[in-house]
């Protein structure tokens, strides 16, 4: 059972590695993460976004260099201008009083407070007390590219998985050789797990390279591999139906990709839409998936969470299933 | 080991029939060929006992097992050569084979042996897609038998292969067959079918016509035909009849009577004369 199993599982993966299209779709995850990488700055280098006048302290200029990005403007009223543009800029003007704060209104959590820890940094810097401020919270350190981007990149992988599943199924086909397993002694589940498995794998495989490129590494391990691993099933039914009644791998990836929709649409909605409109996501498996992996990644994730969100996107799946059962069954026939 | 009844089979609900009331059976150790001309229905005959196409109307059993409850161990005894290659491009030929024997409980034939007797050792670990389409086709015939089947489903072995390889490929059936395999043979070829078979079916357009020892068919038909030349106004014709039918017995009668005879003798027909007789029609 389990060496038939393992056969037809390396017998893809080997197939697949000589394969172009298959072998690009087992790589792009991995040279996307490190591109993501390269664009986003250094932990560290993007912890605060100020503004200062021209005026200000070369001192005080240099600390908040330490810190993050400085941009240094004319006078006051190009300052507030800069601070009102839609990004999380803080505007600083050194008062008698002490350091006065602009800021838009619009910034992301964390950022005001941020700057202010850097400021009292700033202003307490004379005394002896060593200053117990530490940005030890991911979520601080965090750039949205690195957070979205990756929790986006890892929900995206779990269709490679499906694509990969489809493909190899696709070549069967194509070439016939599934009449020569149909005339074998493997059994019909030994068959689908083997040809499965890899469906399961290599979204494992690529979620956790990309955490490791994107320098996530004291994130939760078991919950990733229950998020990935309940993401990819509804991938892998998608994959086994195309790739079922497909005889061809172009038309097969271009049904494919038709699964990037709900995809692009939920996990951007997740990211973009303010939370009373999330209720019309709710219906997506990778809108659930995405916030699990968003919470991971910002370390806030809970098992009960998780589970309960791995529980959605089963439902979800089974719907699916449900649906696409008696499809399923006659394709194979 | 093989027992056919009542075979009908339509690949459009109904409205056609491939295949119509085939019945045969095949004993241990026997080769049973069937002898039929493109589309006569043999392929889908052999697709039905190998469990590929459902059993629509009709009973059979193969090594045992009753097709209408088909079982997985089944497939332990039986092996299967497709008429369309049909092999992993991006495997070697060696790993084709490696794979392909992790698929069956019980021993198997060493895959190197096997490529060695179909001449593919040389190019053991050539990716099959660089193969040129009889050499992936001696690839699948040899994959038929790396199981060591007690059953042997051979559709088409030696179509399109060149002489040297064909006879190659009949040697390896006749070897096997002496060893006491039981093969289904199909092909369109009658010296196949007389050379390796011990029995005959003749099938065309569904319709299983006639079983028998191609011995018992040559003995029944053979003496029997008379080939006759002779002279009309501006040419000479030639006519091959069989003494055994009433209506062609007095057609030789009136060609005697009506026209000069050039040549005349009786001589033993081939299986494909014989073919032409039973169904009215030729082999290709
Ligand atoms: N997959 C198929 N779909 C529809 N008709 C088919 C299919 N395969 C074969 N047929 C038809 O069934 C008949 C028998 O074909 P087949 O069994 O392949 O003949 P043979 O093997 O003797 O050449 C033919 O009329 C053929 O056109
Ligand atoms: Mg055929």
């Amino acid at each position: 059972m389990l060496t038939r199993i393992i056969a037809v599982l390396t017998r893809d993966l080997k197939s697949g590695l000589r394969d172009a299209m298959i072998a690009y779709i087992m790589i792009v995850p991995i040279l996307i993460a490190i591109v993501l990488k390269l664009l986003v700055p250094s932990a560290g280098a993007n912890l605060i976004h100020v503004a200062v006048l021209e005026s200000a302290d070369p001192a005080f200029i240099s600390m908040l260099e330490d810190h993050g990005r400085v941009e240094i403007l004319a006078d006051r009223d190009a300052l507030v201008n800069r601070v009102s543009a839609v990004d999380d800029v803080i505007g600083l003007i050194e008062t008698p009083q002490g350091t006065e704060m602009i800021a838009g209104g619009n910034e992301q959590e964390g950022t005001v407070e941020m700057v202010t820890a850097v400021v009292d940094l700033w202003q307490n810097r004379d005394l002896e007390i060593p200053v117990l401020v530490r940005f030890s919270d991911v979520g601080w350190e965090l750039s949205p590219l690195a957070q979205y981007g990756t929790s986006f990149l890892i929900v995206f992988v779990s269709v490679f998985g499906g694509m990969v599943v489809m493909l190899n199924l696709v070549e069967e086909k194509q070439a016939n050789t599934l009449a020569a397993i149909n005339v074998s002694a493997i059994s019909r589940l030994e068959f689908v797990v083997g040809k499965g498995l890899l469906g399961f794998i290599l979204p494992l495989f690529h979620a956790f390279a990309i955490l490791l490129i994107m320098g996530f590494t004291s994130i939760h391990i078991g919950m990733t591999v229950v998020v990935v691993l309940s993401i990819a099933l509804i991938s892998l039914i998608f994959g086994f139906v195309i790739g079922i009644y497909n005889d061809n791998s172009m038309s097969a990836v271009s049904s494919m990709k038709i699964g990037f929709i709900p995809i692009f649409g939920s996990v951007f909605g997740a990211m973009f839409l303010d939370s009373q409109w999330h209720p019309f996501l709710y219906w997506s498996p990778f809108y659930w998936a995405f916030r699990s992996i968003d919470q991971i990644i910002l370390q806030q994730a809970v098992w009960n969470d998780m589970l309960l969100n791995s529980l959605y996107i089963l439902l979800i799946t089974m719907m699916v299933f449900a649906l696409l059962y008696k499809r399923i069954k006659r394709g194979f026939a | 080991m093989i027992d056919a009844k009542e075979l009908t089979y339509s690949y459009s609900k109904g409205k056609k029939n491939a295949i119509e009331q085939i019945s045969f059976s095949v004993d241990e150790g026997e080769a049973f060929a069937l002898l039929g001309p493109s589309g006569a229905g043999k392929s889908t005959t052999q697709g039905i006992l190998t469990g590929l196409l459902p059993i629509q109307q009709g009973e059979a059993t193969v090594a045992g097992t009753d097709l209408h409850h088909l079982s997985r161990s089944m497939f332990n005894k039986i092996g299967v050569s497709f008429e369309q290659s049909n092999v992993y491009g991006k495997l070697t030929a060696l790993e084709n084979l490696e794979f392909y024997r992790k698929l069956f409980d019980g021993s198997a034939i060493d895959p190197m042996t096997l490529l060695k007797q179909v001449g593919l050792d040389q190019v053991a670990d050539k990716r099959a897609d660089t193969f040129s389409k009889g050499m992936k086709h001696r690839l699948t015939f040899a994959r038929s038998m790396i199981n060591q089947p007690q059953i042997w489903f051979l559709d088409e072995p030696t179509t399109g292969l060149d002489p040297a390889i064909a006879s190659q490929i009949k040697q390896i059936i006749k070897e096997r067959k002496a060893s006491g395999t039981t093969i289904l043979l199909t092909t369109h070829n009658m010296v196949l079918a007389d050379e390796l078979s011990d029995k005959v079916g003749f099938i065309i357009d569904g319709q299983l016509k006639l079983v028998d020892t191609p011995r018992n068919l040559k003995l029944r038909y053979g003496e029997k035909l008379v080939q006759v030349e002779y002279k009309t106004e501006d040419t000479v014709k030639s006519e091959l009849l069989s003494m055994v039918d009433e209506q062609e017995r007095k057609r030789l009668g009136d060609i005697i009577h009506q026209y000069e005879i050039e040549t005349m003798h009786t001589r033993e027909a081939t299986l494909e004369e014989i073919f032409i007789k039973v169904t009215g029609r030729g082999l290709v």
